[in-house]
Formats: structure tokens, C-alpha cells, sequence
């Protein structure tokens, strides 16, 4: 446990340093600025206006940090050759991974906590009663961009990170929109068009478990089972990536 | 005692857009003991690299045995003795010199937060690094680089450091401090390993060299044995009849002492005796010098 963690804190230095986090940062406090702007526009649907561009500024940031910033954790330390003295260390290949991770989860943790005030107050001083539902909202948004991290970089033990990233932008996109695909199987009579729906819903993470980001909005809350429910199928899928992960990356030529 | 012994390491790598297999390593063995400065000689593309990757289990061979400590495989517990020098290191920029040996020093495991404050600071002094502590490792020289990146690899005080080409890219200074500094952890027990180019430095630090061609160890054993072995120029000071004479045999050692045999019959008095050969001329005469 040392070991990831000394690693995790140098990936949290090195991250904190990095400009993608920076303008990334900028894109979500301006999509939260924009959202006060449009919130003028309309007198009884400010607060949700605001409440749903702040929640998708915080969402998309943190994301695109899990999808960028996670598929080049590893690379670069292999481009870079950092790798090298670090594996010589008393640490495992997969200690390695964990601590990477981790580091990245702390960054996307404290932008998040970062975010998440800034959007607090804009409700705040829009006399917006936040509930629990707001808090949910942005545990939703860690947990999801946690499981995409976990993709990210399972990808980046075999593949460049463009490719990574291009594939784990669209494994993002299909999990969201696995819901809707079911809705139109139910409704299809394409035998075909079932089974690969039916196959692609059993097959790729449903990212919608975790979204929790318009109940603030609504006052409500997440019942304790949907809780259990979310939290059981990320370390799932988190665990079933960094096996496939730490199987590859163990098997590694390095430098 | 061996702090390493490696036994028919092969290793191939496969290149090109259609895969083709490419044997680096065809059975390497060799060994190396403690508080001794073993050389790992051989021209570029050789193996060199590759042997410290697979010993350091930085890549996986496809066949051989390596042996740490006399006891076994690289293991957690091997790593706790182990430090490692990569050639031109590239290390975490936005760290300071005494951040990064924090950082190196913690995950070692080694010592308590008390007691790796003072070894940081004693290794920044030896390595004549005390001044630039604070100072971010990517305003660091090349020569600086290479000093911070021994004493990462020494800052868990093990009992075996492997260095690829730790005096590459130095100064005569830099060379200099690095070498005694070598010359000083062999001499406290540690089995130092290193690969270099520098025959010259291999021949004044090394007791022992390894000498790898085409994948395959060539030579192993002293660095004079091998002077010796492959010959070379000797200079005869000698004074024969009051007169004072020069001869020079370009031979091996058997020659020499059949001329000193000579001078001895024709009753010369031999006043000095020089070898001329170096490493390198070695190097040359097994067909892997330039």
C-alpha cells in the first residue's frame, strides 16, 4: 500500500502541473459562467439552467481528464523512460498501475470538490435550497469518470494514446446512450438489429448507472439500494479493466 | 559472494511491419561478485541494454536463469538491494533535486523519514550536488542529471548497483567525481555492474570486465588477464655495454620474457620495462574495436 501511495502522490504533483487540467478547468468554469448568463434569460427555469450547464461542465471536464490524462499515465512514463527506476524499486507492475490511477482519481476528486463549490455558491446566491441530491450529482460524475479511467488505461497497456483515447470517447458516448438503445430494441423487428443491441447492452458498461446530476434540481435523493447498486457495478468493472490491465502491463517488454 | 549470475539469457525482439524475429541474445552467461567494479563491454547493438532490461526484469527473456544474491529470481526483496542507474536518464522534471531523492528514498522502503533526510543530504554532498538541491531537475545539466540519477540509485544503500553508462556525456570533473565515487561504494562491499563505452574509464575502475559481441559473452575475467591475453607493445629500457638502448616488442607476455631471458644472457641491465597496451588495443585485437 506504500507504494501506490508514494506513487499516487508524485501522479497528483505531476497532474496538478499538467495544462490540459488548466484548460480544461477554464472550459467547465466557463460553462458555468454561460449557464448565469442563460439562467437570465429565463425567469422560472434559471436554476435549472444553471444547475444542468454546471453539472455537464463538471461531467464533461472530468471525463475528458479520465479520458486524456488516464491514457497517457502510463505511455509517457514509458515514453519518458521513467519507468525504468521506478520498476526497479520494491514496487509490482500492478502496484504501479494502482498508484497511477489513484493519483489521477485525486486530481479528478479535487476538481470536482473545486467545481462542485464554485457551482454551490452560483445556486447559493440563486437562493437555491441544495440537497443531498447535489452531493449525489457530483459522486456521480467521480464514480463514472473512475470506471472511464479504468478503461483509459487498460486501453493504454496495448495501444497509443490517440487510439485510446478515440476508442474510450466512444465506449463514453455508447454508455450513455445504452438506455435509449434498449428502448429501441424492445420496439424493433429486426432480428438482427436485436441481437447486437441485446449484445452491445450486455457487453458495455452503462454509464447512466451513475448519473445522478439532474435530482438536484428536483430535490430528490438516491435510494440506498441504487447506492449499493452503483457502487457494486463500478468496482466490477473498475476490477474487470485493471485485471485485463495489470495481466498485460505484467507481460511488458519495457524501454 | 555473487550478487548476480546470469546463465543462457536469449532474448528476441520482433520488428518490421511483417514481424521478423531478431535473436539480440543467443545464451548470455557471466557473473558478478560483491566490492568488485565488473565492466560490461560491447559495441552498440551487442546487448548490453538489453541483458541489464531482462536482468532487471524490465523485459522478459524467452530462455535462462538469473540469479540474485545466490538465493534467487528478482524479487521484492532482491529490489531491496538493487540500484539502478538507467543510460540518459530521463527523470521527473518538475521535481527538485532533493524532492526527487525524497521521492526515490520513500518508495525504497529503506529508512525512516529522520534517517533519509541526512542520507539525502549526505549523497547530494558527495555527488557534489548540495548547491543545486533546490533547484528543479529540469534546469539540471546533462552531468547533473547523471549525478542525481546515481545517487537515486544509491540512496536505499544497496548491496549491487548496475549503471549503464554512468560516465557518458560528463565533464572531466564530473568524470572524475563520478568515478571515485564508484571506486569508493566498490571498496564499502557494494558489486557494482556497469556498461560503458569509455574503455578508458573501464580499464582504470574495473577489476573485471565482460566483453559482449553479437549477443554472446566473448570475454570474462580480469581486466589484466585480458592485457595480458591479447598482447601488445612493451618498451625495454636497457643498458648494454655502457651504452643505454631502447627496444619495443610488439608481442605477448611469452615474449617478453623470452627477451628479458636474452638481456639477462647477454648480460644487459634492464632499467625499466613498460606495457603499452591499453583496453582498447585489447578491444581491437578480439575484433570489437572500430
Amino acid at each position: 500500500m506504500r507504494g501506490i501511495w508514494i506513487i499516487a502522490q508524485n501522479t497528483f504533483k505531476e497532474m496538478i502541473r499538467d495544462r490540459i487540467l488548466y484548460g480544461l478547468l477554464i472550459f467547465a468554469l466557463l460553462l458555468i459562467g454561460f449557464s448565469l448568463a442563460l439562467g437570465q434569460l429565463s425567469f422560472t427555469e434559471q436554476v435549472r439552467i444553471s444547475a444542468n450547464f454546471g453539472f455537464l461542465g463538471i461531467h464533461l471536464s472530468t471525463v475528458m481528464l479520465a479520458i486524456f490524462l488516464g491514457g497517457s499515465l502510463v505511455v509517457k512514463e514509458i515514453d519518458k523512460k521513467t519507468i525504468l527506476t521506478l520498476l526497479v524499486k520494491p514496487i509490482t507492475r500492478t502496484q504501479f498501475l494502482l498508484g497511477k490511477s489513484l493519483g489521477l482519481i485525486l486530481v479528478m476528486l479535487t476538481g470536482v470538490l473545486g467545481l462542485g463549490s464554485i457551482l454551490f455558491l452560483v445556486l447559493w446566491m440563486m437562493s437555491f435550497d441544495v440537497g443531498m441530491g447535489f452531493i449525489w450529482g457530483l459522486l456521480g460524475i467521480l464514480m463514472e469518470a473512475t470506471l472511464i479511467l479504468s478503461m483509459s488505461l487498460c486501453f493504454s497497456t496495448f495501444a497509443r494514446p490517440v487510439t485510446v483515447a478515440s476508442g474510450v470517447l466512444g465506449l463514453f458516448l455508447i454508455g450513455h446512450w445504452l438506455e435509449s438503445l434498449e428502448f429501441f430494441i424492445k420496439k424493433s423487428d429486426s432480428v438482427i438489429y436485436k441481437m447486437v443491441g441485446k449484445l452491445m447492452v450486455s457487453t458495455f458498461p452503462d454509464l447512466e448507472v451513475f448519473n445522478w446530476r439532474s435530482l438536484v434540481i428536483y430535490h430528490e435523493t438516491v435510494s440506498t439500494k441504487q447506492a449499493l447498486f452503483a457502487v457494486s457495478y463500478l468496482v466490477v468493472w473498475v476490477s474487470i479493466f485493471m485485471l485485463i490491465a495489470s495481466f498485460i502491463f505484467s507481460r511488458k517488454d519495457l524501454g | 559472494m555473487f550478487v548476480l549470475e546470469v546463465n543462457g539469457l536469449r532474448k528476441s525482439y520482433k520488428k518490421g511491419f511483417i514481424p521478423k524475429k531478431q535473436e539480440v541474445l543467443k545464451g548470455v552467461s557471466f557473473k558478478v561478485s560483491s566490492g568488485e567494479i565488473t565492466g560490461f563491454l560491447g559495441a552498440n547493438g551487442a546487448g548490453k541494454t538489453t541483458t541489464i532490461k531482462c536482468v532487471l526484469a524490465l523485459a522478459f527473456p524467452d530462455a535462462g536463469e538469473i540469479t540474485f544474491f545466490e538465493q534467487g529470481p528478482l524479487s521484492l526483496d532482491a529490489k531491496m538491494k538493487i540500484g539502478f542507474l538507467p543510460e540518459r536518464p530521463y527523470f521527473y522534471e518538475y521535481l527538485t533535486g532533493k524532492e526527487f531523492l525524497k521521492f526515490y528514498g520513500q518508495l525504497s522502503g529503506r529508512f525512516s523519514s529522520v534517517v533519509l533526510r541526512s542520507r539525502i543530504e549526505s549523497l547530494l554532498k558527495r555527488v557534489d550536488l548540495w548547491a543545486a538541491r533546490d533547484k528543479k531537475l529540469k534546469d539540471y545539466s546533462k552531468g547533473m542529471l547523471q549525478k542525481i540519477g546515481l545517487a537515486q540509485a544509491l540512496i536505499h544503500e544497496p548491496e549491487f548497483v548496475i549503471l549503464d553508462e554512468p560516465l557518458a556525456g560528463l565533464d572531466p570533473d564530473g568524470r572524475m567525481t563520478l568515478s571515485e565515487l564508484i571506486r569508493d561504494i566498490a571498496k564499502e562491499g557494494m558489486g557494482v555492474f556497469f556498461s560503458s563505452h569509455l574503455l578508458n574509464d573501464v580499464e582504470k575502475l574495473c577489476q573485471k570486465v565482460i566483453i559482449i559481441k553479437n549477443g554472446l559473452v566473448e570475454y570474462e575475467g580480469g581486466v589484466q588477464d585480458l592485457l595480458k591475453k591479447t598482447g601488445g607493445r612493451f618498451r625495454i629500457v636497457y643498458i648494454e655495454g655502457g651504452v643505454q638502448k631502447v627496444h619495443i616488442i610488439d608481442g605477448n607476455e611469452g615474449e617478453l620474457q623470452s627477451y628479458i631471458d636474452q638481456l639477462r644472457r647477454r648480460q644487459c641491465h634492464i632499467i625499466e620495462i613498460k606495457s603499452d597496451n591499453t583496453l582498447e588495443d585489447a578491444f581491437k585485437k578480439i575484433g570489437l574495436g572500430s
